[in-house]
């Protein structure tokens, strides 16, 4: 469904995340956009108003959209993040035990056992949403969000992992951090991950975080 | 040459042009919270309209030019000195060596735009000089000014100039900003919608960088006020559960989780950077094509003064 939601956007919806990066990777190639930010489940376009109208624009994307999108490339190169569970890390795992009855090593197994996916990248710099999320995890945000939360933490919430790439307010339930640096401005790329890559977490010690 | 902060003002950073195209890898546009005001500044020093420049945030820096530096302040009414001695805005003037310019507090506005011929030396980083505070990168190591820093730019001495008169953008603590409707404005009750366009706003304590909070009537979302994180950009209006609108500004987080319940036009995003706490604010319904032809007219008048004023709003 494609609609106009302001003088110089439109928003598509998607099925799933993959389709939205899929299409967002296709329109980003096709056209001159100013932005094209691809969410959990919607595409939004943003378009120069002082150049195109908004009925070409939409004429334009239906087509887009008739002739069909090619699936999301899943890479496939595997990257492993290590990851400190637990303790100064990982603030909220306690609580998260106590809500989901289960040990801090049945958690840090659980976690650690599937191979996930990125969905989507924003919010902030490099922020990672990771999708798949086994359902004994699944729990809401956290209803008082945290005024700073850490580079490299790593918290879940509706049923997906977050990675926080440089510290920001934040509301998601920590259960580590990683000592991977996953944004650096003056690197090239400067994001370690993107939306589409394989992702396996790896339980390491503080000792080794530190190291 | 070298500009030394005497005092750092609230919140001083060097801003430029906006980076764009990177809101899929989380990274805002940010730059100049008011970029008419920026535009303005470095049009009187012959610069491009994005030279990196200084935005003070309601109450301004204190500077020592260390050798004569041509300079110009745009935005918020504010009182402006130079060695004690009160001078104009938008006007260029050159600046001796050991002069002190001191930006007092904005009285209408909240941003003032200080520029110097060539721009100030800044780290480019995604395609602009600009300062992203959040993530601490850009302009000056990512932060901004603190007592005793050191700014770098050429020693030039230049003509005076001055805006015309029918270019220098007005200020005001009475806003109105040209808004239509977004991708979630239906989950607004009759009510609620009634009042989002019919409500003299009051601009909230927060009020910054990253956006402004609208006190008012309580609006009602018929959602757990909760979505899945969807593309937002600067003047999309938010619900959050408080049912208070929340207008995102130029360094906003890429993607959101409330419901967009309005999207400010693009003729009137760069008023954003100018809203400060107690100012009031009414949101004028436009249709979309309605709004772009606002632009363009808008876009034509400013184009006699501002050759670039398409990158510019």
């Amino acid at each position: 469904m494609l609609t106009r939601c302001g003088d110089d956007l439109f928003s598509i919806t998607t099925e799933s995340p993959q389709d939205a990066q899929a299409l967002a990777s296709h329109v980003r190639d096709s056209g001159d956009w100013l932005e094209v930010i691809p969410g959990i489940d919607s595409v939004v376009l943003q378009f120069d108003a002082s150049t195109y109208d908004g009925d070409d624009v939409r004429q334009t994307m239906e087509s887009v959209l008739a002739a069909g999108i090619k699936p999301l490339q899943i890479s496939s190169s595997l990257v492993e993040i290590p990851i400190v569970y637990g303790g100064e890390y990982g603030p909220d795992l306690g609580a998260l035990c106590e809500a989901t009855g289960m040990s801090a090593e049945d958690v840090i197994a659980l976690h650690t056992a599937s191979e996930y996916t990125v969905d989507m990248v924003g919010f902030t710099p490099g922020f990672a949403f990771i999708g798949g999320l086994d359902e004994r995890l699944h729990v809401p945000r956290r209803k008082e969000p945290r005024q700073r939360v850490e580079a490299g933490s790593v918290g879940i919430a509706d049923g997906r992992t977050g990675l926080y790439a440089m510290a920001s307010p934040g509301g998601w339930t920590l259960i580590g951090r990683t000592p991977y640096k996953l944004f650096d401005p003056h690197a090239k790329p400067p994001f370690v991950l993107e939306a589409g890559m394989r992702v396996r977490f790896k339980a390491i010690s503080a000792d080794e975080f530190d190291g | 040459m070298t500009i030394t902060v005497i005092k750092p003002g609230l919140q001083s950073t060097i801003q430029s042009r906006p980076r764009v195209g990177l809101r899929y890898q989380g990274v805002p546009g940010g730059g100049a919270a008011d970029p008419l005001s920026l535009a303005l500044a470095n049009r009187l020093l012959g610069n491009e309209w994005d030279a990196p420049a200084l935005e003070a945030t309601l109450l301004g820096p204190t500077l020592r030019f260390d050798r004569e530096c041509a300079f110009a302040v745009t935005g918020a009414v504010a009182v402006v000195t130079l060695n004690g001695d009160e001078i104009q805005a938008h006007e260029s003037r050159t600046a001796s060596a050991g002069d002190q310019l001191a930006i007092g507090a904005a009285e209408i506005g909240a941003r003032s735009y200080i520029a110097v011929t060539g721009g100030f030396a800044a780290d480019e980083v995604l395609g602009s000089s600009s300062t992203n505070l959040q993530a601490g990168f850009g302009g000056l190591q990512g932060r901004s000014l603190l007592a005793g820093d050191v700014l770098r730019c050429d020693s030039v001495v230049a003509e005076s100039a001055r805006t015309p008169d029918e270019f220098r953008l007005p200020m005001s603590s009475t806003w109105a900003l040209r808004t239509c409707i977004a991708r979630e404005t239906d989950l607004l009750d009759d009510d609620s919608l009634d009042h989002l366009f019919n409500t003299n706003w009051t601009v909230a304590r927060r009020a910054d960088r990253m956006g402004v909070r609208l006190e008012g009537p309580r609006l009602a979302v018929s959602s757990d006020g909760r979505m899945p994180s969807a593309g937002v950009i600067p003047g999309t209006i938010q619900c959050p559960e408080d049912g208070s609108p929340y207008v995102l500004s130029v360094d906003a987080g890429t993607v959101g989780g409330y419901p967009r319940i309005a999207q400010v036009a693009r003729v009137d995003r760069h008023v954003l950077g100018q809203l400060r706490p107690g100012d009031h604010v009414r949101l004028l319904r436009r249709e979309p094509d309605d709004a772009v032809t606002e632009l363009r007219a808008k876009l034509a008048y400013w184009r006699e003064w501002l050759p670039d004023i398409d990158e510019v709003l």
